[in-house]
Parts: structure tokens; C-alpha cells; sequence
């Protein structure tokens, strides 16, 4: 090459420089003192305290309501600190030991923001059929116990980048704890955006944390709450279900976005109804519904399938256990009841928390629960937690901290 | 199941995947462990709504064509790793003012010719300085290769082949552009774009590295993954199941085991394994302070992390959009555009010090080269600036999403004044990545995704002319951004696969038990 780069100007010893490259550096590393090497980091600390592992919580009060299916609990942390900061709106995934098995399930917090920088946190439980884990602790959970919950989770909460200003919550039964979260962080100045809740109960008293919801709205005009009762007339209070005309009698004139947490028949009325509002998709947000019920009413699924037993051998670091797992339930479960601690948070196919690694077999994966990652799709990833054995199965399922 | 391994690899990052697919691919029983729950670090993705994100910036720079092969490719053609790559085929846009304080906004094409035209229009009378530079690019590519190939560098064949690498390499870029090459100052203002992905100003980053790294990615032309970095990640992974190696995600190294000076095993949360050799994606500063015991520290590993001082590079801030309208309809037609607040590096990289002063932000829209990355009728971007740790060490948790928040915004902001395109009415998914959340996934020192600074003494260069020292520890070696190639995907790779090559070779000679 016949290049010669003038390099005059820059100095007489610019091989010598580049030959000193490494020597310069070791001079740096001679020159410096050799002491005991610290990894302490604020921003690390401040990821692990929003986020940590688990958090160690004790119930420190229970409170009745006048629905008797409905008890809330109220947990602080077991060492004294803040609690996970979360947004008004996020659920938390408690995990229960459950005679011999180790289960998880997602509650919406209810309590403010605020409570968490005081170690505070609170949840609401209600009895629901089939609901063994709300059930076990409706009968067991007492002041004192201690119960590990995961940091706050989930994507259900107001972001003032994308939603409209004007929220119309749609609220059924206990989905009104998320909303009651946001309208206690709206009355402590932690979010700003105006919130309309309709909120469906069967009967006036029935309704959960009227005196909660009627208190906030009373100091705070940002928060709106129209109670409708389905199985009741009643002066004062919307009667019947809450339909598109009822959205339109409380919505703003202009843009507006709607948050829609509750049972499952609740959200798939409400949401044929939001359906004819014609609103746009980021308009309609929802909060997650759990697994699919009665997977073998789902579209491609195997008829010859269900109620059909498998064997799933679990790998998790160096320990394989084979567990039986029928076809109707989502692997998750089998593998829950086997007492094996794998980490869940969801529950309905989402947050990717359960990802394993399915090794061989087969597995049904309704399409309306499927969240995952495209590659994970082609590579043989699953979601335990929304994904049904049709066969016998090899699985490597990853550690869990607690 | 054993818990015996040759090879254990620590973090499944970029260099730990690339590393545990050369221990299989070299016959050697290898566990590749992570804390989180997938591979990839910074490689990955994530799913909000009807949409997939990619978590970081992910242009492979040393990839490269059928007839200029790069590092990357030939490594990943050598282990046996396909991905199916999108090439990028314009440099950059970038919208800004020159260090003269007169307004900038320029585009510059892939490809030496094309390169060099581009540059005499913005900035008349350079073509022979930048056909100088783009020679010398030449030289200091194939003395790269040279000292990468594994031998021992003989100075004699380097002083021969390679003269003006030699006499360049000693100095930061800004010294060579201005007083070797004779640039003037705009058309160093055009090549200095690129800077901010090695996170060291042109006045103190080491020439070779800059210069080959500006040269990969104008000559090589830069590919994306179709689908996301996790694709990427998901095809090492599928290889390295492939030869038979094991993974264990959410499986936290707690200590490393020594049977006297030499690593022997890695205390895991889901149990003890014995190994011969760790390969450790892991900050050396976290591992000397927290994961080993204190008399095992090396004396020059002391020396070397306080000359060092936690003088971590870069903390990344993204802000991911899905829109509910096309790049088109909305009128984005680039994939990426830099929006540094000036074209003086310096000026820039102290910017990014405090919160408040940082006026930098990059803006990628994906559908602009690939289409279907999203859902018909809508489209991704994502902007990434970079912050000092100062102002970061200072947030509270109940200021934190209001802070995620106003960031955001000026972004939307900058794009809406310096681009003419406002997506703010179209949001229909919002993430807000911060340094707190690369510090959550990445466990990495203050969340830095770019290891070490490469500045002044530490640079690459330096680095990797001590190679043989750099790991004192028996039978354990760093990779990843703080080991000896430094940041980006393609280096970490690279320094993965060719520490992992060592361990292997190491194993073979049977030195060690």
C-alpha cells in the first residue's frame, strides 16, 4: 500500500506511543492503591428495593365488609422497610403454601402508593367458586402470619403517555381494587388524570368499599363513582348492567379511555359493549382474567384430550421429578401441586414469569392467552402457567428465590 | 442428573451465550447459568400488548456481506448459528449543529464511494482526506484482524504491513482526524456520529477503536435480526441445546468455589456445581467484592479496580412506542436518527452528566426496514439517550415514574421539533426503560450496559495487549463488556467465543485438575 499518513504534527514517537499502549496502562494499574474492591451501588439498591425477589410480609389487620365472601387484608413488611413502590393499578403475586403444594395467585393492591413508602400494603380476597387458594386463605390467613408476596407487576395502571386523561373504569365485584388503589393515588397527588368508575354490585350492600370510594370522591372532584346494581332498583343508583349507553351517559363528550376489571362473564359483557363505542384499541385497556376455563371449549383444541392424565417430568437445576398432569388444567398447576417451587406471576399467559423450556410432547396453547415472545414461539418456549399437556412431557422449568 | 461440569458459564448475556456455545461446540460439558428468567441481557425482548420490543439498540456493525466477511459472521458460521439478518442500508440521519453552532442535518449512506460523495456535498474539498482516512480504515482492519487471530503479535510483520496503523494508533480518533488526515471540523462533525456507542468522546476514545468501528459499519453495512435481538439470543441458545449443554435461567451464582488458588465449583440458589472453568459474564468489581473469598482477591485485581475507581461507562434510558398508525402515514421514513444536542463530543458526553443538561436522545423506527415488525396498520420506535450516574443516584421511588415520564416526553418533544413528526396522539403501548432497569435485569453496576470506561489508559487496545494477564484467577475469566473488547454486541460476542476457546484450550492441555 502505498499510503503514508503524514503524522508528523501530531509527534515524533507516535510507534513508541503505540508500543506504550500497554505499558501506559500498566502504569496506571501499578500507581493505584491496591485495596479492598466495593461493588455497592445506589442505582442497583434502589432496582432491588422497587423490585426484590420477594417480600417478606406479615398480615397485620383483617377487615370484614358486608359482603361476608370479602375480607381484606392488610400486610406490612416483616422487616420494617418500604414496601415495593408499585403504580396504583399493579397487582402483587402471593405465594401460598398450600398442604403440599406451593401456589400463586395475583391480587390487585387496593391500598395508595403512599402506603408502600410506610411498609404498607393491602389486598382484597373474595370466596369465589372453584377459588381454592382464595378460599384457603378466607379460612386460614390470621394477624400475624407471614406471607410472601412478589414486588407490585402488571401493565393495568394509568400512563399518562398513552391514555387519555378522562378514564372510565369498569369495575365488577372485587375489580374494583385496582380502581380504588388509582383513586387513592389521585387523592394523594401521586397521579393526576380524572376517573369515572362504574362499578357493578348485585345490591347496595353488597357493594365493597362504598364508604372507601364515597369518602375519596367526597374530597377529591377528580374521582367519580356511579354504582349500578344489577339485582336491585334502588333511588340514586344505576340499575342493570353496564352497558354502551350507560358508558355514554358518564363519558366525556371528547376523548376518553376505558380500564375494565372483573370476573370473567363481567369483562366479556363489558366488553361487547365497549366493543359498540367504536373506541379506538389503546383506548380499551383490561386487567388479565387467569387461565382459560374449560380449554376444551377453545377453538383447535384435541377432543380425545381431555380428562387424560400425562406424565411431565419436571427439570429444575439438577433435580427431575415426573408428575402427573392432566390435560384440562394448565401445566402450571400440576406442577404446583406437586409442591415443586417454580416461579408464576400472571397466571394467564402474559408476564413470561413462567417461561420454561419444553424439551419433548406437546402442548395445547389457546391463542387468546398466548403472550409469548415470537422467537420463543419458534423455539419451543411455553408459558406453563396458559399451556395444557396433550401428551407426556419433558419440561425444564426455571429456579424460584423464595 | 451430574453436577459435574467442564465448563460453567456465568450470565447468559451476549458473551455468555457465545461463550457457551463454543465450550459445546468444542465437546466440553458446560452449564450456562442466568439470574433472570432468559437469555440474552440486553439481546432480548419483551411483550407488551399486541407487540414485541427489542430492549436496546442492536445494529451488528461486524457482520458484514458475502465478500467482506466479518468477525461476527465468521464466528457464527464456525459455531453454527443462522439468524435471519435484515442489512441496514444507510448509516444514519442526523439532525443537530455543527461544533460551529450552524445547523446540521445530514444523511449518510452505507458504502466507501457512496460514503465519500456524501461527505464532499455537505462538506466540498474532502474527498482525498477521506479517501486517505478510508485507506488508512483499511490498514488498521487488517491489523485488527492480525492481532485478533490469536498468535502472538511479531512487531517486525506489524511495523511492515501495518505502518500507518502504528504510528495512528496511539492517539484518540479527534487527534488523527484533525491533525493527521486534516479533516475540517464539520466533516469530523459528520464521522463523529457513531461515538456515542463506544461511550468515550472523540478526543479521548483510541483511534483503531473508533476508526474500525466507523469502518464496519460504512463498509460492512450494519444488520438487524428480523424479530428482535431474542431471536438472536434464541438461536445460540437452540445451538448450544442442540450439542447437548444444560441452562438453568433464574439461578442466581452466589460464590465462586476454589480448591486452593484454582476455581473449582460455583455455589448456585439452585445448588452447588463442580467445574474446572467459569467464564463469568459478571462486573469483576461485583464479583471480587460479593462472590469469592477476600484473600483469593489478586493484588493486581485491587490495583486494577481502584486505578479503574467504578468508572463505568454508559447508563442507557429507552423509551419504547408501539403507534396504532404506519411509519408511513405518520411520515418516518429513517430507521435511525441521531439527535445529539451538539456535534462536539465532549460538550455531549458531559451532557449526559446530569438529567437536566442531556439533550440526546436516538430514534429508531423498525417498520421502516422491516415492515411486519408489528401488527398491520402500526409501527414501533424506540429512543435511547445515555446519563451519567449522578443525578440517577439521587431518585426516590415515589419521583421515579414521573421522572420516566418527563424524560419520555422531552424525547416526543425533540422528535416533534427536529423531525416534524409528533407519534405523542398515537401511543397504544408505553415502556420506560431506565439504568434502575438494566440494573434489575443485568445486575451490571449501576446499570451500565458498556462495562468499563474506554477511555485514556483502559482502552481496548491497551486491554487487549495484556490479555494474558488480565485474567490472574485460575481457571476463571471475565467476559463481556468489562472484559478486554468492551461494549456492543459484536464485541462481546467475539470476546465470549475467544475466551471461551481459551478455557477450552486450557482444558486440553490438562494444566488443571
Amino acid at each position: 500500500m502505498a499510503l503514508n499518513v503524514k503524522v508528523g504534527l501530531i509527534g515524533l514517537l507516535d510507534m513508541l506511543k503505540f508500543a506504550n499502549l500497554g505499558k501506559t496502562r500498566q502504569q496506571a494499574i501499578d500507581a493505584a492503591p491496591a485495596k479492598e474492591i466495593t461493588a455497592d451501588y445506589p442505582i442497583n439498591n434502589f432496582a432491588k428495593a422497587m423490585h426484590p425477589d420477594y417480600q417478606k410480609l406479615v398480615i397485620s389487620e383483617i377487615i370484614d365488609h358486608a359482603d361476608a365472601d370479602a375480607k381484606t387484608f392488610i400486610f406490612k413488611r416483616a422487616d420494617g422497610q418500604p414496601a415495593a413502590y408499585f403504580r396504583a393499578g399493579q397487582y402483587i403475586s402471593l405465594k401460598l403454601p398450600i398442604g403440599d403444594s406451593f401456589v400463586t395467585r395475583p391480587y390487585s393492591i387496593s391500598s395508595s402508593p403512599k402506603w408502600a413508602l410506610e411498609g404498607k400494603l393491602a389486598i382484597t380476597v373474595k370466596k369465589n367458586p372453584g377459588g381454592f387458594a382464595a378460599d384457603w386463605m378466607l379460612d386460614n390467613f390470621k394477624v400475624g402470619d407471614e406471607v410472601i408476596g412478589s414486588d407490585g407487576q402488571g401493565q393495568f395502571y394509568y400512563e399518562s403517555l398513552r391514555d387519555s386523561k378522562n378514564v372510565i373504569a369498569l369495575a365488577g365485584g372485587s375489580g374494583i381494587t385496582p380502581f380504588l388503589s388509582m383513586a387513592y393515588a389521585i387523592r394523594d397527588g401521586i397521579e393526576d388524570f380524572n376517573l369515572t368508575i362504574l362499578f357493578g354490585s348485585k345490591t347496595e350492600s353488597a357493594i365493597l368499599f362504598k364508604s372507601e370510594l364515597d369518602a375519596i370522591a367526597a374530597v377529591c372532584p377528580k374521582v367519580k363513582v356511579v354504582h349500578v346494581l344489577s339485582d336491585e332498583i334502588k333511588d340514586g343508583y344505576e340499575n342493570g348492567f353496564i352497558t354502551a349507553e350507560l358508558i355514554k351517559k358518564y363519558a366525556p363528550a371528547d376523548e376518553y379511555s376505558v380500564f375494565i376489571c372483573g370476573p370473567e362473564a363481567m369483562y366479556r359483557f363489558a366488553a361487547g359493549e365497549v366493543a359498540k363505542l367504536g373506541l379506538d384499541r389503546k383506548h380499551v385497556r383490561r386487567e388479565l382474567l387467569g387461565a382459560t376455563k374449560k380449554v376444551w371449549e377453545q377453538p383447535g383444541y384435541p377432543q380425545d384430550k381431555k380428562d387424560k392424565v400425562f406424565k411431565v417430568t419436571v427439570r429444575q437445576g439438577a433435580t427431575e421429578t415426573v408428575i402427573d398432569a392432566v390435560a384440562n388444567e394448565p401445566v402450571l398447576v400440576a406442577i404446583e401441586r406437586a409442591g415443586i417451587k417454580a416461579p408464576s406471576r400472571c397466571r394467564s399467559g402474559e408476564c413470561g414469569w413462567c417461561r420454561s423450556r419444553l424439551v419433548s410432547g406437546e402442548v395445547f396453547i389457546p391463542e387468546e392467552t398466548d403472550g409469548r415472545r415470537w422467537a420463543d414461539k419458534q423455539c419451543g418456549e411455553i408459558h406453563p402457567c396458559a399451556s395444557y399437556p396433550i401428551s407426556d412431557l419433558v419440561l425444564v422449568v426455571p429456579g424460584e428465590y423464595y | 442428573m451430574a453436577t459435574k461440569y467442564d465448563v460453567v458459564v456465568v450470565g447468559a448475556g451476549n458473551a455468555g451465550i457465545s461463550a457457551a456455545v463454543k465450550a459445546v461446540c468444542e465437546g466440553k460439558k458446560t452449564l450456562l447459568i442466568d439470574q433472570h428468567n432468559l437469555p440474552g441481557g440486553c439481546a432480548s425482548s419483551f411483550r407488551r400488548g399486541r407487540f414485541e420490543f427489542d430492549p436496546s439498540v442492536h445494529e451488528i456493525c461486524d457482520f458484514g456481506p458475502d465478500d467482506n466477511k466479518g468477525h461476527v459472521r465468521r464466528m457464527m458460521e464456525r459455531n453454527g448459528i443462522d439468524v435471519d439478518w435484515i442489512t441496514v442500508p444507510d448509516c444514519y440521519r442526523c439532525i443537530s449543529k455543527y461544533s460551529d453552532g450552524s445547523p446540521m442535518d445530514i444523511s449518510m449512506p452505507t458504502g466507501r464511494e457512496a460514503f465519500i460523495d456524501k461527505m464532499e456535498e455537505y462538506v466540498p474539498g474532502t474527498r482525498e482526506k477521506m479517501n486517505t482516512l478510508f485507506d488508512l480504515f483499511e490498514e488498521v482492519r487488517a491489523a485488527v484482524e492480525y492481532m485478533n487471530d490469536g498468535t502472538p503479535n511479531d512487531s517486525k510483520y506489524m511495523q511492515e504491513h501495518f505502518p500507518n496503523t502504528l504510528k495512528t494508533c496511539g492517539y484518540p480518533a479527534l487527534t488523527v482526524l484533525k491533525k493527521a488526515i486534516k479533516l475540517p471540523d464539520k466533516a469530523i462533525d459528520i464521522l463523529s456520529v457513531y461515538w456515542c456507542y463506544l461511550g468515550v468522546p472523540l478526543d479521548e476514545i483510541n483511534f483503531l477503536h473508533f476508526g474500525n468501528m466507523i469502518d464496519m459499519y460504512i463498509t460492512r453495512r450494519a444488520v438487524i435480526p428480523h424479530h428482535t435481538s431474542h431471536e438472536i439470543s434464541m438461536t445460540f441458545m437452540n445451538r448450544f441445546y442442540e450439542l447437548g449443554g444444560e441452562a438453568w435461567f433464574n439461578c442466581r451464582a452466589e460464590e465462586f468455589l476454589f480448591d486452593g488458588d484454582h476455581i473449582c465449583g460455583v455455589k448456585t440458589s439452585l445448588g452447588t456445581v463442580e467445574c474446572k472453568q467459569v467464564l463469568a459474564n459478571i462486573n469483576p468489581d461485583i464479583i471480587y467484592a460479593k462472590m469469592m473469598p477476600k484473600e483469593l482477591v489478586p493484588e493486581r485485581e485491587k490495583k486494577l479496580s481502584a486505578a479503574r475507581n467504578h468508572n463505568y461507562s454508559a447508563r442507557m434510558f429507552v423509551c419504547y412506542f408501539a403507534l396504532n398508525k404506519t411509519a408511513e402515514e405518520l411520515g418516518i421514513k429513517d430507521y435511525t436518527v441521531f439527535f445529539p444536542g451538539t456535534s462536539d463530543t465532549r460538550k455531549e458526553f458531559e451532557s449526559f452528566k446530569h438529567i437536566d443538561t442531556n439533550d440526546f436522545t436516538i430514534l429508531l423506527c423498525y417498520n421502516t426496514l422491516i415492515p411486519d415488525f408489528s401488527p398491520e396498520g402500526t409501527c414501533v420506535c424506540s429512543f435511547t439517550s445515555m446519563y451519567g450516574p449522578d443525578d440517577w443516584n439521587k431518585v426516590k421511588p415515589e419521583d421515579y415514574y414521573k421522572l420516566k415520564d418527563k424524560i419520555a416526553k422531552k424525547c416526543l418533544k425533540t422528535m416533534k421539533e427536529k423531525y416534524g413528526v409528533d407519534i405523542e396522539p398515537y401511543i397504544e403501548e408505553v415502556e420506560i426503560a431506565t439504568p434502575m432497569t438494566f440494573a434489575r435485569y443485568l445486575g451490571t453496576p449501576e446499570g451500565s450496559t458498556y462495562g468499563y470506561d474506554l477511555g485514556g489508559w483502559d482502552a481496548m487496545l491497551a486491554r487487549m495487549m495484556m490479555i494474558p494477564e488480565e485474567f490472574p484467577i485460575k481457571g476463571l475469566r471475565h467476559i463481556g463488556a468489562a472484559s478486554f473488547r468492551g461494549d456492543g454486541y459484536s464485541s462481546t460476542w467475539i470476546n465470549g467465543d475467544m475466551c471461551a476457546a481459551m478455557a477450552c484450550s486450557e482444558l486440553k492441555e490438562g494444566g488443571n485438575k
